[in-house]
């Protein structure tokens, strides 16, 4: 069976801290974060929802989410936009126009169209380091330890595990992507 | 990696002044440039780990801004304008300036005002050798803000900081039930070291409390948040303490084992009884009421048979066991008054307490900010008591100071028969530059601080302070605010161009080690006190250079097997063992009595034997009635250390202007809205900038994170609002420290303003 290489994200460890924004763009030389931290239910980034002190502020680290049935790569007419065997939704800027056709197609919203490159892009999942046999940047770069990688098909490897011990989630099951990116979502607090 | 066979890794360590993080760092060198870094192995590869920040080094590094050469002033001072000398020109000129000025004053009116820096360590002791070299005067920075937790610490443990409690119940084998985060954020301040470990232990069961007046991203982790009154915490504590004493929850054996809870406590001296009162030899040893024979007797080095309630007449003199004083003092704060003053609800408070004193670990977490108020240091040894008194202390810790024992005793007498340097808190600095008390200060050095962004009350600063030195020296990597004012200014390397002991993180060591040549003309702190050191004649003492000063300042035996050269290939290494007393600085501590003083016999004078809670200086704790109703606090934001990354540009994009966080409920009473242009103000002075209206702030409570430098305000500055008054407590247990988070402000829109 083929890799099925993916992240699994915890909410409950995710600090909104914003180093894989940071960690990625530079690893990547990207003009636009490929991941976003977005503070879920707020009016504004880093603030909370409810009236004080009945709060909630939880973050979402959102980015491309390296779909099974990736539309954008259905959208692209340049086969630009190549799902590999192994897993990753890759960009081969070379092959880009800068047509953006894929852009409105993501239900995630997450393909950036770089005006002064006449490109677009997206997180490619480090693949210049998994094909190194390392793990992408923003999981060794993240502060709360709250990314893992792996290989989905594998029972074996760690974010297997959590995703067969821990309620996980995967955005807009509805759009019919299967995407490569699980959440687990913050855990109820337990009042004392 | 031999498919990049040009590049050359280098595994070093970030020093920055997050406190204890310090995370390794691996950098990839092409040619002379260092090109990436990320984060450096460690013996645990969990430990492994970097932050935004430290991501973004590179930009401090390779910033267009860096000083690039020595500068002298030829401006006013503060103006900025400077002209470019040679190393030779600016070491001659500061050597025969200081002598001048020593000639003038002696030696003692030469302060060396070193900040924070960060975890390095031959830095900071290149200057105090040269401090002590020339009986100069060292002005301790600890007072800027994190002398308030130690002289707390100092009171109840007798140590610099209480890692006794805060850190190990933490640690294995410790598996903490609850963790209480006391006036701390650690998911912003120390996310990698602390705010970690806080969650490895919720994911194994515990229970999260967060107190503090913001709604923090620590307290978002929470599973009770309470968003406590700024610098009423003392009262939180009493109150807990209340309902533990009440239900009987205290740790007797623990009281007896490790405080001062048995000891008898005279009620007309407030004194503790002696062997002497009642004619035993052993005059001073302190005095028990054995439950045994029923009768007083001095105290045994380990307590199990004396009481800790009751009151006693012995040789007609009225008695209590210090612990029965504490449970008097708590006894006035039931749930509901502890509830009015400090904004919680007295259930809430009586659940807590029940909850702390039923589980059989409960991990105490707190950091510098809940000390930044006038009685702060109250505020620690409340919490500290709470801590001890439900046994959640750990022994095995005894007196810990850092992490690390270090060496630094050729550091303070490099001359082991001459004495050291004379010593003065940053907070005395203002008072002995304007009039000379306790002794005048003429000039001063500048090393690792940005004095005018940082420290309280920065009006005082421009118009009083700078203008009455006669020489300002300034060592450091950009045009801070504070390096304006300076009349030569020295371009300091940044952490990749140096070598440094790090004593962090625990329970590890590691070598800061030199990755590229300094840039420009810049140097390490070691090569400029060495370059000023042999002008003065003193050229010798520091011949080794960066790597000496690392050997030199490892030579302890807590040290034993680590060296230089293992540290270069293995990185950070663990410490042998868990350090105990022992630590050799330039100030005492360890408590009269050699047990946790929860009753502190030499603060009788001042009212405060026990950890009463007294009012905050100045933060309203009433809304109503007042000039500045509101409470002004400032936390710390993950896009700055301090006021380092301030200019950074990536983190800028992300985060790009100073804001002050108020709450709908005053912002609509100001008739603000989100994102106005707003003027906070006091009598001090004021500041302008955008107001963030946000629930993530108590009502009554305003927040403007510190560490933006002046020029990124409108107007003014987040330390124009602060003040310097010390507190004479602070002052008799170790030094005053500035009360940034106990101030009153007003706030209006900005074009309302009175100019």
């Amino acid at each position: 069976m083929n890799k099925r290489l993916g992240l699994v994200i915890d909410q409950e460890r995710c600090i909104g801290c914003e180093a894989c924004t940071v960690a990625c763009m530079i690893e990547n030389n990207a003009t636009a974060p490929w991941i976003q931290v977005e503070t879920q239910n707020a009016a504004q980034k880093d603030t909370p929802s409810g009236r004080f002190p009945e709060l909630r502020m939880d973050f979402l680290p959102r980015l491309c989410n390296h779909c099974s049935q990736p539309p954008c790569v259905d959208a692209c007419p340049n086969e630009a936009l190549v799902k590999r065997e192994d897993g990753p939704v890759i960009l081969d800027e070379n092959k880009c126009d800068g047509c953006q056709a894929c852009v409105p197609v993501c239900p995630y919203n997450i393909i950036s169209y770089i005006p002064e490159k006449n490109l677009i892009e997206k997180c490619n999942l480090c693949v210049h380091r998994i094909d190194q046999g390392l793990e992408p940047f923003c999981v060794i770069c993240c502060e709360g330890q709250a990314m893992h990688f792996g290989d989905l098909n594998d029972p074996k490897s760690e974010i297997s595990k959590i995703i067969a011990e821990k309620e996980t989630f995967q955005l807009k099951p509805d759009a019919g992507t299967n995407p490569s990116v699980y959440y687990c979502p913050p855990k109820p607090r337990k009042r004392i | 990696m031999k498919e990049k066979s040009e590049i050359r890794l280098v595994r070093t360590a970030c020093p920055a002044h997050c406190g204890i993080d310090c995370c390794g760092i691996l950098a990839h060198v092409k040619g002379d440039r260092v090109i990436k870094v990320e984060p450096g192995d460690f013996p645990d590869p969990k430990d492994r780990r970097i932050c935004l920040r430290g991501l973004s080094s590179l930009e401090i590094t390779y910033h267009p801004d860096r000083l690039k050469y020595p500068l002298k002033r030829v401006g006013e001072r503060g103006e900025g304008k400077f002209e470019r000398i040679s190393w030779d020109e600016a070491f001659d000129t500061i050597a025969n300036k200081f002598k001048e000025i020593a000639n003038k004053y002696g030696w003692r009116a030469i302060g060396w005002v070193l900040g924070g820096p960060g975890a390095g360590t031959t830095k900071f002791g290149a200057y105090l050798r040269l401090a002590s070299l020339t009986q100069s005067t060292r002005v301790s920075s600890w007072g800027y803000g994190d002398a308030g937790l130690p002289c707390g610490s100092r009171v109840l443990f007798g140590a610099h900081l209480p890692f006794t409690f805060f850190l190990p119940s933490l640690l294995p084998p410790s598996e903490p039930e609850l963790v209480l985060v006391w006036g701390s954020n650690p998911a912003e301040s120390q996310p990698l070291f602390m705010m970690r470990k806080i969650m490895d232990a919720k994911e194994k069961g515990a229970q999260l409390v967060v107190i503090d007046p913001r709604y923090t991203v620590t307290a978002s982790k929470a599973d009770e948040y309470l968003g406590i009154k700024p610098g009423t915490d003392a009262a939180l504590a009493l109150g807990l303490m209340h309902v533990l004493f009440n239900k009987g929850l205290q740790h007797d054996d623990f009281i007896r084992r490790y405080t001062n809870g048995p000891y008898l406590v005279r009620t007309d001296t407030g004194k503790f009884l002696r062997g002497k009162d009642l004619g035993e030899k052993e005059a001073e040893k302190y005095v028990v009421w054995d439950t045994v024979s029923n009768s007083p007797r001095t105290a045994a080095p380990t307590e199990v048979k004396s009481t800790l309630t009751g009151t006693y007449t012995i040789n007609g003199v009225e008695c209590k066991p210090s612990f029965q004083l504490l449970v008097d003092l708590a006894e006035r704060y039931p749930p509901k008054k502890a509830s009015e003053i400090t904004g919680i609800s007295a259930e809430f408070i009586t659940k807590l307490a029940e909850k702390i004193g039923t589980v059989k670990t409960t991990a105490f977490v707190t950091h510098m900010g809940l000390a930044r108020t006038y009685h702060g240091d109250i505020s620690a040894r409340a919490m500290g008591t709470v801590a001890a008194v439900t046994g959640n202390v750990n022994t095995s810790f005894g007196s810990g100071h850092l992490p690390a024992v270090l060496n630094w005793e050729p550091f303070l007498h490099t001359i082991p028969e001459k004495p050291s340097y004379h010593r003065l808190g940053i907070l005395q600095l203002y008072d002995a530059v304007i009039s000379g008390n306790p002794f005048p200060i003429k000039a001063v050095w500048f090393s690792f601080i940005n004095f005018v962004n940082q420290c309280a009350h920065s009006g005082k600063i421009i118009n009083e302070v700078f203008p009455n030195l006669e020489f300002i020296v300034t060592a450091d990597m950009f045009m801070t605010p504070s390096a304006r004012y300076a009349d030569i200014l020295l371009p300091a390397c940044s952490y990749l161009e140096f070598s440094d002991f790090l004593p962090h993180p625990y329970p590890y060591v590691q070598l800061q080690q030199k990755v590229i040549e300094p840039l420009y003309e810049s140097k390490s702190d070691v090569d400029i006190a060495a370059g000023l050191a042999k002008r003065l004649g003193f050229g010798e003492y520091f011949e080794g250079g960066e790597d000496g000063f690392v050997d030199l300042i490892m030579q302890h035996p807590s040290l034993s097997g680590i060296t230089r050269e293992k540290l270069k290939t293995q990185g950070a290494m663990n410490l042998p063992f868990i350090p105990d007393t022992g630590q050799k600085f330039d100030v005492q501590f360890s408590t009269p009595s050699g047990k946790i003083e929860i009753y502190a016999e030499n603060l009788v004078e001042f009212g405060q034997a026990l950890p009463v809670y007294l009012p905050p200086l100045e933060s309203p704790v009433k809304l109503a009635g007042k000039k500045y109703p509101l409470a002004y606090i400032q936390g710390h934001s993950r896009f700055r250390t301090h006021s380092m990354f301030a200019n950074v540009s990536p983190l800028l994009q992300m985060n790009p202007e100073p804001v002050v966080e108020i709450n709908p409920i005053d912002a609509k009473k100001r008739k603000i809205s989100n994102n106005d242009l707003v003027t906070v103000f006091n009598d001090r002075g004021h500041t302008t900038l955008r107001a963030k209206v946000t629930e993530g702030v108590r009502p009554g409570v305003v927040n403007i994170t510190e560490g933006w430098w002046l020029e990124q305000f409108k107007e003014g500055s987040g330390n124009h609002l602060t003040h310097d008054v010390i507190n004479p407590v602070h002052m008799f247990v170790y030094e005053p420290n500035m009360s940034m988070n106990d101030v009153a402000v007003e706030v209006v829109k900005y074009k309302e303003a009175k100019k």
